[in-house]
């Protein structure tokens, strides 16, 4: 009986058609020339800006440990009055963002580097590391009997700035190669990407994730490679789940009254990510994803600003015109992680391997529902 | 040297129609801004040679022309005329630049501007009655041209409605001026303060009443309004923009001449019927405002309203209120042809006017941020918020009328917080949240809206100027102002400086000239 009713439910889903387009080798944006100009034109722009996020995150998890007061952490170690000069006058990349789609990743949590954060091997890991950091430092060492668990907490957050860089450092490397291919005329269609984005992604599933940082001459880990994490389940889904779906409620763009729980206290349930986000003020209303909007704009490619020239207001709304490229392009890479997470993998074609990839989807097409999904569809 | 400021849109409009080559929309306007901007010069420079020491007539002009009919050309400015000249100078040229490149019929559209132009002018500089109606009346016809045929889809009726009511205002304001005259036994139709005087109590209050619903109906007061709403609803911006920023202003005009400085003796007497009016017609203007959907006609029942304070500051008749209405009449010429203005931004752009569909116009990368933040200026200086011009000239009117009648002034002030009311009402739905332009969620996802240009912008920002330089600094307005109305309060033969609990005293048949304020709050 409640397979029935389960059975009956799946087929009158509102968005069930978009699992059978799956499932039959479509994709959940649709296959048209304009979008996958878009798609291309975001990613490629997006390739780039991440290698740049990557560099840097990876940069202050390294050489900005335990620095309380990191006033050249953008500077990626290069240090001068040019360099400065160009900072101060804006002709650079917003490391903001990476920090704080790191933050959002941090605060929302999951797999297995939220997990590991809170093992005694890690205080432990901390605690050496902290002890060679701190030897010469009476202030802080009095600090850190005084508040034992700020230094720790820092590094539980260096960990993420460390784990985000490498997460992005794939997703770059997959994109950039992406823009080569496209470039080269071999990318025509929408399932090309996907089908790039997926292998990437399956490529390196199980690379490893790992931290150390050297003080004094000598490394301390503190993501050692014994923990065991990896890219996919470890960095890549809780990414997907922090940044594409439950993001955060940004200030000025929407009133939301949280007294009036319009704000959901259970996070699990924020629909506030890149897939759910309005591009119309998110765009350009100043809150951190308009900063990776002006970020990708500084490396758009020729063709994607020629397509945007063509419109109404030509680049009078160009960081409105990125962000919705940039949305269809994340369900590519939303589209691309569903089919590489498929329990009987996308070439089953047995019927109840087929019938659990679909009952697997369909409870993701469940958040979905209220989503961008249909509003790209146009 | 008035002549000129008359000659300059006049042969400009004739060149227009009489040019022999084809001449294209824009090369019409470019001519048009071309002649407006040497008559907006001219003015300027009437200004620089304005004699504040001289509370009279300046730059008279006086040449015979039918005497028989007693009508001669007759001209002459004041610190009254002279504000609403420079401003009908000014918002002609911003209303032709803010006209369309390629309007239809562009020789007859500029010719009737320009003449409307000339005609305003002509009234405002007229020292002889029956002169003033010619050109009062000459203004009529290109306006219900500019609505009938460039207005929108019910322009017709909004065309006839607008003519038949001022026509009937032309014809009582003409009744009245006869009466005036042949009472008065004046050999000619030459303006004088002091014709009336010396009539009877009853020949001078239905020559007044003739006046006021004459006039009333060109201001307009409740309930003689019904035509502008409509009027507005149907012209187009640049028409909106001079009906309300300068065509209103010759009902206030005339009325403050003619009515309050001709019929000083009733006007006292009806001071505080009239201040009452003007109650009426502010908290009717403000409350139907709040009603509207569409912003033009909220624009226009704001209009209703506002004008409403003009008529409490002349009732009030004491030296501060009378220059609160002249600089309550330039306080709105500014601030009413700006909102026109963004309005009409906002109607070419989107396309609609209707409040229950726009959304989010501020959108700073889709919408019209910068038009959207001139019309929050703009409703700023109209509820009177300081540092704009809209709270000078509100001040001086309450601060003017509070004396004379207390209850009326505060339920005006009422209309003042009702302002803020509909006017943020107006801002909060279309300027605020996300941006749709119509009801149709299916493609108010992809709203994309035209770019305003500069030539949309460049007016609107002139006259944002305008709000805060006479906003910060009022006394570069007054100081043409007050002189002229001072000396015509100290003309006035009866004065009125009562406060309102007094008011059951006859003052008609007082022998005495200045009736004591019984508060002594009368000190101004």
């Amino acid at each position: 009986m409640t397979q029935t009713m389960s059975a009956q439910l799946n087929n009158i889903h509102p968005f069930a058609q978009y699992a059978d387009r799956l499932l039959a080798g479509k994709t959940l944006l649709p296959d048209t020339p304009d979008n996958v100009l878009e798609v291309m034109g975001a990613l490629d722009s997006y390739g780039i800006v991440l290698d740049r996020y990557s560099k840097n995150l990876i940069h202050i998890a390294d050489h900005q440990f335990l620095v309380l007061f990191p006033v050249f952490k953008y500077f990626d170690g290069t240090i001068n009055p040019a360099k400065m000069w160009q900072h101060f006058c804006h002709d650079r990349i917003n490391y903001e963002y990476a920090e704080y789609t790191m933050k959002a990743m941090m605060w929302h949590g999951g797999g297995g580097l939220d997990a590991y954060l809170d093992t005694d091997e890690f205080r432990q890991n901390c605690e050496r590391a902290i002890a060679a950091k701190i030897k010469f430092n009476p202030v802080l060492q009095l600090f850190h009997r005084t508040f034992p668990e700020f230094l720790i907490e820092q590094i539980r957050q260096l960990s993420y700035y460390s784990g985000l860089g490498q997460f992005w450092r794939v997703m770059s490397d997959i994109f950039t190669s992406l823009a080569d291919r496209y470039r080269r005329g071999e990318i025509k269609h929408i399932p090309q990407i996907v089908d790039h984005i997926k292998n990437g992604l399956v490529a390196d599933a199980a690379r490893p994730i790992t931290y150390g940082v050297e003080i004094g001459g000598k490394t301390y880990d503190i993501l050692p490679a014994s923990a065991g994490l990896t890219f996919l389940p470890d960095t890549a889904i809780p990414y997907v789940e922090s940044i594409f779906f439950r993001g955060t409620p940004f200030l000025g763009t929407v009133s939301y009254n949280a007294q009036a729980q319009q704000i959901s206290p259970d996070k699990s349930r924020f629909t506030y990510g890149a897939l759910y986000a309005d591009p119309m003020p998110i765009g350009g209303s100043g809150i951190p994803p308009t900063l990776l909007m002006q970020d990708m704009f500084r490396h758009l490619p020729d063709y994607l600003e020629t397509y945007y020239l063509d419109s109404v207001r030509g680049l009078g709304d160009v960081r409105v015109k990125i962000c919705a490229s940039f949305q269809r392009s994340m369900f590519c890479v939303t589209n691309a992680a569903l089919l590489g997470l498929l329990p009987k993998g996308a070439d089953a074609t047995a019927p109840e391997d087929i019938a659990a990839n679909r009952e697997f989807l369909l409870g993701w097409m469940d958040r979905l529902a209220s989503s961008q999904l249909e509003q790209v569809q146009i | 040297m008035l002549s000129a400021l008359l000659l300059i849109p006049l042969a400009g409009a004739l060149m227009l129609v009489c040019w022999p080559a084809k001449i294209t929309s824009e090369q019409a306007r470019k001519f048009s801004i071309a002649c407006l901007v040497i008559n907006l010069l001219v003015s300027l420079y009437l200004l620089s040679q304005f004699d504040l020491a001289v509370t009279g007539l300046q730059f008279q002009e006086s040449i015979p022309w039918l005497e028989d009919l007693g009508l001669g050309y007759e001209l002459g400015i004041d610190g009254l005329s002279l504000p609403l000249l420079i401003i009908n100078s000014l918002l002609s040229l911003v209303s032709v630049y803010a006209s369309d490149a390629d309007i239809r019929r562009p020789r007859l559209y500029y010719f009737l501007l320009l003449t409307i132009t000339f005609a305003v002018a002509g009234a405002f500089v007229s020292q002889n009655l029956l002169l003033f109606f010619i050109f009062y009346e000459l203004e009529l016809i290109p306006l219900y041209l500019l609505i009938a045929i460039w207005g929108g889809p019910q322009r017709g009726y909004a065309a006839t409605k607008f003519l038949i009511y001022t026509a009937i205002s032309g014809i009582l304001i003409l009744a009245s001026f006869l009466g005036l005259v042949w009472l008065s036994g004046s050999p000619s139709f030459d303006y004088s303060p002091t014709m009336a005087h010396g009539l009877p109590w009853i020949q001078q209050s239905v020559l007044l009443a003739a006046l006021l619903i004459g006039f009333g109906i060109k201001i307009p007061l409740f309930p003689l309004h019904t035509w502008l709403p409509d009027a507005h609803v149907q012209a187009s911006t640049p028409v909106s923009v001079l009906l309300a920023g300068v065509l209103l202003k010759l009902g206030t005009y005339g009325l403050f001449r003619f009515g309050v400085c001709t019929f000083s003796e009733v006007w006292v007497d009806l001071a505080p019927y009239l201040a009452w009016w003007a109650v009426a017609s502010v908290l009717y203007g403000s409350l139907a405002a709040i009603a509207q959907t569409d912003m033009k006609k909220m624009v226009a029942y704001s209009s209703v309203g506002h004008m409403g304070y003009v008529l409490l500051a002349a009732s009030a008749s004491n030296p501060l209120s009378f220059v609160g209405t002249v600089f309550q009449m330039v306080s709105h010429g500014f601030i009413s042809a700006l909102l026109f203005l963004v309005v009409g931004v906002v109607y070419k752009k989107t396309g609609t006017r209707d409040l229950t569909v726009l959304s989010g116009l501020l959108n700073p990368e889709r919408g019209l941020p910068l038009m959207g933040s001139v019309m929050v200026l703009a409703v700023m200086a109209s509820a009177g918020i300081p540092g704009m011009v809209g709270f000078i000239s509100e001040f001086i009117v309450y601060r003017g009328s509070f004396v004379s009648f207390a209850p009326q002034t505060l339920l005006c002030l009422l209309g003042s917080g009702l302002t803020a009311v509909y006017f943020l009402l107006l801002v909060n739905r279309a300027f605020f949240g996300r941006l749709t332009v119509t009801d149709k969620q299916a493609t108010a996802q992809d709203v994309v809206l035209p770019v305003v240009t500069w030539q949309d912008r460049i007016p609107a920002l002139a006259l944002v100027g305008l709000l805060f330089v006479f906003g910060l600094s009022p006394s570069w307005m007054t100081r043409w102002i007050e002189p002229t109305t001072t000396a015509m309060y100290e003309a006035m033969p009866i004065k009125l400086e009562l406060s309102s609990a007094h008011l059951a005293t006859p003052l008609v048949n007082t022998s005495i000239d200045l009736a004591i304020c019984s508060d002594g709050d009368c000190a101004l």
